[in-house]
């Protein structure tokens, strides 16, 4: 019945109305607290800090899933990912931009499976998941000025703990990692969306 | 720390406007992105939890300045004393640097949604005449916050009751299994809560197009420019600053 009326809204009206733009509001602060609280969670080992796309894809892919699952319109990863860049990639401009292209690719992989295709929702949130990715992006390519404002704000030790744990390149294993968790956050979302399904009835 | 689900402003100092929170909440994203200068980033600091003071929620203000100055004495003893084992200092080095930096965020979020009631945020922005599409995912997602912070203790509760423990250990064995006990249960209270506030979304009409009326009367009034202007300002200095160290390097 659900379905039904998901559909019919869909085919009626193509703009996202109230009600939806309410699961997206709603879902994107779902999505940032989870992944704050896992975030600070984790960092207080070095490496799990550096694995965070890896853990916060895995819990956060489900949120996403039924996120736009429930509202199958242009607009609910958008919307989820420029929450997203507001909360967590305001570090540098170049952050934001790729956490918006990430959110803005994810939606044409939905609108190529025409906002009916299962796979093609689950490759969307591999898409989605580079966003966690991108407030990495000063490691690498403003990593000069990051690192002269460690030493100035942070200390010296902290500067060097990042110098030696996060070397150059770490933004393509981040990069990979962001896959990674993609793909295992889309798996689990899908067992977890159909058993719970299934014991709903 | 408890968050009530409804900010409310009745015991506030003074009553800002719900678009100058708004403005402290963009300043302080740009100042934990770009400051690198520690005293005056601890200044911006104490300057949040002076606004939150005034903005009602005055023993939380107190709370959190405590563990602001508990934090920063933390980290002078660590740098004067350079002593003890690298491995421990680079850790509690390193929580209190997440701790600093995500202070300003955190503090700006608590005077959004601790003072300030979902309607005066409506109304504000629709005084500016920003469209309902983008107004209405942002105020919902600041009302939300709280939310998810109250479900989650009650399914925390709720495990605790049925035997299951949170504890760091059962994680690290068990994490799939956490996951799924902990986020299925959270996602489906929450899930049930938005549809309540969709509902009453329509019901007061939120899906017209006819501009809304609102018992809120929201005024930018003589202190809503001054702290404004301050913080914007505050943000530019910031901002401009980290440009120029990062420039230099």
């Amino acid at each position: 019945m659900a379905k039904k009326e998901i559909a019919a809204s869909a085919n009626n009206n193509k703009k996202l109305r109230t009600k939806e733009l309410i699961y997206a509001g709603a879902f994107g602060a779902l999505y940032i607290v989870l992944m704050l609280v896992i975030v600070l969670g984790t960092s207080m080992i070095p490496i799990l800090y550096l694995l965070a796309p890896i853990t916060v894809g895995l819990v956060c892919g489900t949120v996403y899933m039924l996120c736009v699952l429930k509202v199958r319109k242009f607009g609910a990863a958008l919307i989820l990912g420029v929450l997203f860049a507001i909360c967590a990639c305001s570090n540098a401009w170049f952050s934001f931009v790729g956490a918006l292209a990430a959110a803005l690719l994810a939606e044409l992989v939905i609108k190529l499976g025409k906002y009916r295709s299962k796979k093609m929702y689950l490759l969307s949130f591999v898409v989605f998941n580079l966003n966690m990715a991108c407030p990495y992006m000063m490691l690498s390519f403003a990593r000069d000025s990051f690192l002269k404002r460690s030493v100035e704000y942070y200390g010296q030790e902290y500067a060097d703990g990042i110098e030696k744990i996060a070397p150059t390149w770490i933004f393509f294993p981040i990069l990979g990692f962001a896959l990674i968790g993609g793909i295992l956050g889309a798996l689990l979302a899908n067992t977890l969306i159909k058993s719970t399904l299934k014991k709903q009835g | 720390m408890y968050i009530s689900v409804y900010g409310e402003d009745r015991s506030a100092l003074v009553r800002f406007d719900s678009r100058t929170k708004f403005v402290i909440f963009i300043s302080s994203l740009a100042v934990s992105a770009n400051s690198f200068n520690a005293t005056a980033h601890e200044i911006y600091c104490v300057v949040l939890c002076v606004m939150l003071f005034l903005c009602g929620k005055k023993w939380n203000a107190v709370k959190m300045s405590l563990l602001l100055g508990t934090a920063v004495y933390v980290r002078t003893c660590m740098e004067m004393q350079a002593t003890g084992s690298t491995v421990v200092v680079t850790i509690i080095s390193f929580i209190l640097t997440i701790f600093l930096y995500c202070f300003p965020i955190l503090m700006s979020l608590l005077i959004i949604t601790q003072t300030t009631r979902i309607n005066q945020f409506l109304s504000a922005f629709q005084a500016m005449h920003i469209p309902t599409r983008i107004v209405i995912p942002i105020a919902v997602m600041f009302r939300f916050i709280p939310t998810v912070g109250e479900e989650w203790t009650g399914v925390r509760k709720a495990m605790a009751f049925r035997g299951m423990s949170l504890e760091p250990s059962v994680i690290i064995r068990h994490p799939v299994k956490t996951v799924e006990y902990i986020l299925i249960p959270l996602l489906f209270s929450c899930i049930s809560i938005m549809e309540e506030l969709a509902a009453a979304a329509l019901a007061r009409g939120m899906d017209s197009d006819n501009a809304r009326t609102s018992y809120e009367t929201v005024h930018l009034r003589a202190y809503d420019y001054i702290t404004m202007i301050l913080f914007i300002a505050a943000g530019i200095w910031f901002f401009a600053t980290g440009m120029v160290t990062g420039g230099a390097a």
